[in-house]
Order: C-alpha cells, then structure tokens, then sequence
C-alpha cells in the first residue's frame, strides 16, 4: 500500500468515527450552543478532509482549492450563525 | 469527456483532476447545496420549536448508515483513481463497481425511509421542516443516482479498456463528481437529521 | 457564400426586419396611450396594439430564427440543404398567415375573430403572446414541422457539428413547447401552468439553445477559434441552463395557486438562471480576446458581443431583480415586469437575430462585409437601439419601483390609477426613449442600402491587423 492510499484510508476511518459521533450525539438528544459548535467543526474537518484527500484538491492550484474551502467555511459559519440566533 | 483545451488553470501547480467542465457544475452544485442548506437553517430560525419537533421524527439511524454508506463508496472511488494511474484497468472496474454497489445501497435504506413517510401521509406541503427535509434529500437522492450513471458509465469504459495509466480523466471526472455527492452529505445529514 | 442554397435565408431576414418595424411602431403607439388614453380611439384600442406589438416579435424572431438555421446548417454541415424549394414555400406560406393574422387583430373586435376562426371548436385564444386563432396556431406547427424536416434532413445526411446539434434539439424545443398552447384548461390553475410553459420553457430554456449556438456560429467565423474550445463552452452553458431554468419556472408558480414549496424551488432555481447568460459573457468576450483573425465585418462582432452583454443584463440581472419570492411579492405584474421583459427580449433574442443577419446579409448579397460606411451607419444604429433600450428599461424601472412603493409596500396603499398619474413623468420618458429606438431602427434599415465605392475592406484589414 503506497503512502496515497494509506492515507485515503486514514481519512475513512476518520470519517467513520466522526461520523459514528455525531450519530451518538443525536441520539443522546444532545443540542443546544456547544454541542452544535462542536458538530459543525467537526463536520468542517471532515469536509475538508474530502476535498483535500479524496477530491486530490491539496496539490491543485490554490483559487480553485480555496473556492471549495471557503465554500465550505462559510456555509458553515453561517449555519452556526443562523442556528444562534434561533436559539430561543 | 475530454480534457477543455488550453484553460487557464493549468499552471505550476497541478490542475483540477478530471474534466474542467465538470468543476463547473460542481462549483455550481455546491453553490445550489448552499444556498438550500442557510435557506433551511434560516428559516429554522424562525420556526425553532417546529423544527425540533419533527426533527425527533426522522430516521436518525437510516441517515447515520447512509453517512457511513457514501463515506465508504467515495473511498471505493479513491482507490479507483489510484489503480488507474498504476494502470491497473481491471482493479479500477472493480473498486467502481463496488462504489456503485454502495451507491445503490443508499437508493434502497433512502426510498424506503421516503416510503415510511409517504406511509404516514408527509408530503411537502405538511409543513416547512417537512418541506425542506423531503425536497434537500430528494434533490440530493437525484444527484446520487445521477452519479450512479456516471460512475457506471466510467466502469463500463475502463472494463473495455479506455483508461489506462496515462489517459484516465474520464474515472477522475467521474470520482471527482461522486465526491460531491459525498461532501453534501456530509453536511445534510447533522443539518438535517441531528443539529437542534 | 459557401452553399447555393443559404440563400433561402435572405426572405427570412428581410420579413423579420419589416415585421420588427411594425413591431416597434405599434409599441409606440402604446406607449403614448400610456399618457394620452384616447390615443387613435376607437381605431387601434390598447389591448389590440398590445397583441400586435408583441405578436409581432414572437413571429419576426421565428423568421430570424428560421432564417438564421437556413444559413448556418448548410455551411456546419457542409451540405446543400434538403429542399430550398420547401424553405420557399413555407416562407410565404408563414408570412401570408401571420399578415392574415395580424390584419384580423387590426379589423375585426377579437370576439369576432374568435368566431370568424372556429375557437369553439378548440379553443386556445386570448393568453398573451399565444393570442393567435386556432387555425393560425396549426399553421404555425405545419411550417414548423416543415422546416425541421428540412433541417433534420439536412443535418443527418451532412457533418454533425455541436453548434447544429443544440440548434436542432432548440428548435425541436420551441416546437414541442408550443404545443402546450394547444390546451387551454378551464381552471385558472392549470391554464397557468400551461402558459408558462410555453413562456418560461421558451425564454428560459429551448430559445436559450438558439441564442448559444447562433452566438457560437458567429463567433467561430469571426474569431477563427478553434471549435474545441467553443464546444466545451456550449456543453456546459446548455446544461446550466436547462438545469436551472426547467426548475426555474417554479419562479412562475409563486401566487398562481401551485404548493407553497414553490417559492424555495422558484427561488432558489430561478437564482441559478443568470449563471449560464453570465458564462455566455465571458465566453463571447475571450474567443473575441483569443481571436486568431480580423473579420472586416466589425459590425457583426459588435452585435455579438452586445448580444452577450444586454443578454446578461435583461435576463440575468433585472431577472435575478425580481426572482426571489418575497420581492417578487411585491414586484409581480408591475412595470418592474416589464422593464426585464423589454431588456431581456431585446437583449437575448432580438440582438442575437441581428447578429446573424449582420454577420450573414453580406455574404448572401455577395460580399464578406458590408462597405465601412455602412458599417459605420450600422454601427451607429446598434448603440441607438442599444442605449434607448437601456432608457426604456431604466425609466420603467422607475416606474416600477414607484408603482411598488405607493401602491403596494407603503402602509397606506393607493390606488393603481392614482399611483399611474404619480408616475406618469416615466411613461413620457419611456417613449421619448422609444422615438429614439425608432430612430436606431431606421438607421439600421438604411445602412442595408448605402452604396459603397469599390471595396475597399481588405486593405483595410490589413491596415487593422497591422
Ligand atoms: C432571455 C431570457 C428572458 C426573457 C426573454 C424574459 C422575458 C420575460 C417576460 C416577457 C416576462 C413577462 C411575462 C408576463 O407577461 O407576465 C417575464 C417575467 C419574469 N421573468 Fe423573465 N425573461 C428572461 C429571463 C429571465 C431570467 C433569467 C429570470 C430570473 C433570473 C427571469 C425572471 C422573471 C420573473 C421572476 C418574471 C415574473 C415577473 C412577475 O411576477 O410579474 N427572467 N420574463
Ligand atoms: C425591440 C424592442 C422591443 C421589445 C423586444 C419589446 C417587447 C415587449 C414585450 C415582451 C412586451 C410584453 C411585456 C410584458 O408582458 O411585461 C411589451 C409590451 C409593451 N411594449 Fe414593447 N418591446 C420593444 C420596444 C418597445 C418600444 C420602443 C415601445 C414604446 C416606446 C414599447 C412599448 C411597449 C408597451 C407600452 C407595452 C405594454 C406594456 C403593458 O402591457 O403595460 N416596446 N414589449
Ligand atoms: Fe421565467
């Protein structure tokens, strides 16, 4: 196994995990500040894990990497904005 | 699909894997996904406890599978692109078919979670978590079987040898599509199914 | 000229030019029944005008349409056409039909007509833009499917070029589209629907194949781009746009009594559509910066690269305006409508028909491009038709966003006649605009006759490139 698809591996299994705790904490019925702060950076890290590693956007030339990312960011930020001041 | 000739992006560094035409969509794809997703968390907004109420009502488990279902197909779509850069055709159709397998276990857990709310008489119209819950996944559910096809189209054409290690950017078109896919999901899904 | 029988374009051109002087005639003469309401009462009411004046467009951009594929399949896919005898036919088969038509919209009440026509039998009149007697509606799918025979025929026996292909599967379009004017259902609801199929699926969907591989015709003969490059850039735009625009028409859907849901899908779909006229932008303006010759036809690539940009404007940008649900709420069926209907038609549709008139005329009268002062004249024209046009568009924007104000968003509204006095400064406007338009048009006719010395073009080419 080359060093490439070690690390789409690692990033599986990364994926995996993530996703395993977010399901958990749904199911815990946890909610509220945190606890969305916390999914939606995780959900950030693997987004870009990805893109990155599986999209291959690491080594593509920066503006078109980055308008995957900032994509990413933003839609993030302003779900986490939006979820805030929802918050009753 | 061959490669747009003499575009810009490439440069030094390298340029997008795959066809420059299908970064288009992509970035029009994601551009669409997100303006759905802040439509849906800004309206939540509005509807906080709605929203949260009939969020207990979706099929958490279904969603958290479907999750680990694309993960798990996109990496099967990786380990394609690497096979055939070595040039090794007959793993590549191998890896893509079992993408595609996977894909197609996510049509079936999905259409059946789409049946048991059909079952309970949900439809668009019942209300706006529902609105938005049945149109984000259904318009997600297009774009996996719309991958399906490209994916199985890619499969085909690499069972006949078209690829090898030197002219492959029909199977990173293709992957880089899938991926797409993948990466919505990975949003919708604690948007949707868990964040309250 | 490459082929005999693109010549059969020639009466197509020439009909769509007379028809659009009609067409901006009978828009002036509205467009002062706006200010003076007794305006050549009881000889030319409004609604009559109205229905001439935008009947009128529809059936002389059909020409331009028909005309412009009876030049370019022949030279794409170097081949004669089929049958240059049907083409002849089924012009004056097309144009006697709409003279009928039009005259019978001018002479008899349209009650009257419908009577005179057998609506009863089937009936599809009275919804704007498809107003036409039932028979004439037949008449037109005859010609129509006439003509795609001809066509077809064409292309399948010759070289299958994308830029033939996606003009083909847009004018099968516009037919099939049409066909939905043949249901008129008696719920308001679905004759809504049906409407807007016609409508929308036109102007936002099949036309918008015409428009891209018309532009990219020209554009490879002017620019001398290789064709690889052109084609990619169709795949993606003609799939942006049908995507985005089949969704789109939910944008239609929002207060016609359809399911709520339809404001987010209208929305947000309707949101996507200016992205494919933004590329065609980009587009149209690198193959002119990449270009690998000096066509002498200057005046043709100006056209085009106008068509790129009030394409844009019209439809992407004063669309995007009014698209979104809750503005739309507010702006429905106002002068805001208006003002994006005048400039995107404009914009997309009537320029890119005069950009291949202008980049072909010449070639079907002998000649690679008009005589510079001609040219000059021509050009001349495209700015006045061109930057009234953004006047028009501009002062019904005005007048639309006061309608809106006053008569919709304040918290004391007043009434429509009311608000239509407060605003009627822009309707003055709007056709002092419209004179100058007029003016742009005749200049245009005009530079069709100048006569030129000797040509002198290819001297000056060379002076261009050097
Ligand atoms: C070349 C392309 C286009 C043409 C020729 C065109 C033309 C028109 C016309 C004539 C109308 C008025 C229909 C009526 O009688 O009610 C209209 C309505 C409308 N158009 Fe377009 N249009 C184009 C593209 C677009 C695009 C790209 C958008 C959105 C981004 C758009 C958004 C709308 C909307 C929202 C309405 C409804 C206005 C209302 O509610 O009154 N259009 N269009
Ligand atoms: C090439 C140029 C023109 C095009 C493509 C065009 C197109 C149209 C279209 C599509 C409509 C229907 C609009 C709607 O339903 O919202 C319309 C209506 C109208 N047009 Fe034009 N037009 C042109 C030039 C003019 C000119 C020069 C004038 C007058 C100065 C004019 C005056 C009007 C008026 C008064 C209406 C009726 C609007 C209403 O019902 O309130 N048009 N035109
Ligand atoms: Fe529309």
């Amino acid at each position: 196994m080359d060093v490439s698809t070690r690390r789409a591996l690692q990033v599986w299994l990364a994926l995996v995990v993530l996703t395993l705790l977010t399901w958990a904490v749904g199911r815990a019925g946890l909610g509220g500040g945190p606890v969305i702060a916390g999914i939606l950076l995780s959900v950030a890290v693997k987004g870009q894990m990805v893109a990155d590693v599986f999209m291959g956007l690491r080594a593509v030339r920066s503006p078109w990497r980055w308008m995957v990312s900032g994509w990413l960011l933003m839609v993030l930020a302003l779900i986490g904005l939006a979820f805030f001041t929802g918050e009753t | 699909m061959e490669q747009i000739a003499s575009h810009p992006a490439a440069g030094q560094k390298k340029a997008l894997p795959g066809d420059f035409a299908i970064w288009i969509f992509i970035y029009a794809e994601l551009l669409v996904f997100g303006i759905f997703f802040l439509a849906y968390a800004y309206t939540r907004a509005q509807h906080v406890e709605l929203f949260n109420t009939y969020q207990q009502h979706l099929n958490r488990e279904s969603g958290a599978i479907n999750t680990l279902v694309l993960i798990t197909s996109s990496y099967f779509v990786v380990m394609a692109v690497a096979a055939i850069r070595r040039g090794a055709a007959g793993h590549c159709t191998r890896w893509l078919i079992l993408a595609v397998l996977s894909g197609s276990v996510f049509v079936w857990i999905k259409l059946a979670e789409f049946a048991a709310k059909h079952a309970e008489g949900i439809t668009l119209s019942t209300n706006t978590f529902y609105m938005f819950y049945l149109s984000l996944t259904f318009f997600h559910f297009m774009h996996v079987l719309m991958g399906m096809v490209i994916l199985s189209v890619v499969a085909l054409k690499a069972y006949r040898g078209a690829y090898n290690a030197q002219e492959h950017t029909g199977v990173e078109t293709g992957a880089s599509y899938w991926h797409m896919v993948d990466l919505v999901w990975i949003i919708l899904f604690p948007l949707v199914y868990v964040l309250h | 000229m490459k082929y005999q029988s693109q010549a059969v374009a020639k009466p197509y051109f020439i009909a769509a030019i007379g028809l659009f002087v009609g067409q901006i005639l009978f828009g002036l003469v509205m467009g002062l029944q706006y200010v003076m309401g007794d305006f050549l009462f009881p000889e030319i009411p409004f609604n009559v005008a109205r229905m001439v004046h935008t009947n009128l467009l529809i059936v002389w951009l059909l020409f331009g349409f028909m005309g412009a594929a009876y030049f370019l399949v022949p030279e794409e896919t170097e081949h004669e056409l089929h049958s240059p005898l049907l083409a002849k036919v089924l012009f004056w088969v097309f144009l006697v039909a709409g003279a009928l038509t039009v005259l019978g919209y001018l002479l008899v009440p349209y009650a009257r007509l419908a009577e005179l026509t057998m609506n009863d039998l089937l009936p599809t009149m009275g919804r704007e833009f498809l107003e036409q007697p039932t028979i004439t509606k037949i008449g037109i799918v005859v010609v129509a499917l006439g003509f795609l025979y001809n066509i077809g025929v064409t292309i399948l026996a010759g070289r299958k070029t994308v830029v033939s292909m996606v003009l083909l599967t847009g004018l099968v379009g516009l037919a099939v589209m049409f066909l939905f004017s043949f249901y008129n259902p008696i719920n308001v609801v679905d004759d809504k629907f049906y409407w807007w199929w016609v409508v929308h699926l036109w102007v936002e969907g099949v036309w918008e194949l015409i428009l891209a591989s018309i532009l990219a015709f020209v554009l490879i003969k002017v620019t001398g781009v290789d064709r690889e490059v052109i084609e990619k850039w169709m795949y993606v735009i003609i799939a942006m746009a049908l995507i985005s625009g089949i969704i789109g028409t939910g944008h239609h859907y929002y207060w016609i009594g359809a399911p709520e849901y339809w404001q987010w899908w209208g929305s947000i779909f309707s949101a996507l559509e200016p992205i494919p006229f933004f590329m065609m932008t980009v587009f149209a303006f690198n193959m002119v910066n990449r270009r690998r010759r000096e066509h002498p036809n200057k005046a043709a690539v100006l056209w085009a690269l106008g068509t790129a940009v009030m394409a844009f404007l019209g439809a992407g940008v004063w669309g995007f305006l009014h698209t979104l649900a809750p503005v739309n709420y507010y702006t429905h069926g106002s002068q805001i409508t208006a003002a994006h209907g005048h400039m995107a038609f404009y914009g997309a549709y009537v320029m890119i028909v005069l950009t291949i008139i202008s980049y072909a005329m010449p070639i079907l009268r002998g000649q690679e491009a008009a005589d510079p002062r001609a040219q000059v004249l021509e050009m001349w024209s495209f700015w006045l038709m061109t930057v009234s046009m953004v006047f028009i568009t501009l002062f019904l924007t005005g007048a639309g966003v006061l309608q809106v104000w006053l008569q919709r968003f304040t918290d004391n509204p007043q009434p429509f006649m009311v608000v239509q006095e407060k605003i009627e400064v822009f309707y003055w406007l709007r056709e002092a605009a419209g004179l100058v338009f007029l003016l742009g048009l005749i200049l245009y006719v005009a530079a069709f006759f100048v006569k030129g010395g000797e040509r002198v073009m290819a001297s000056n080419a060379v002076a261009d490139t050097a």
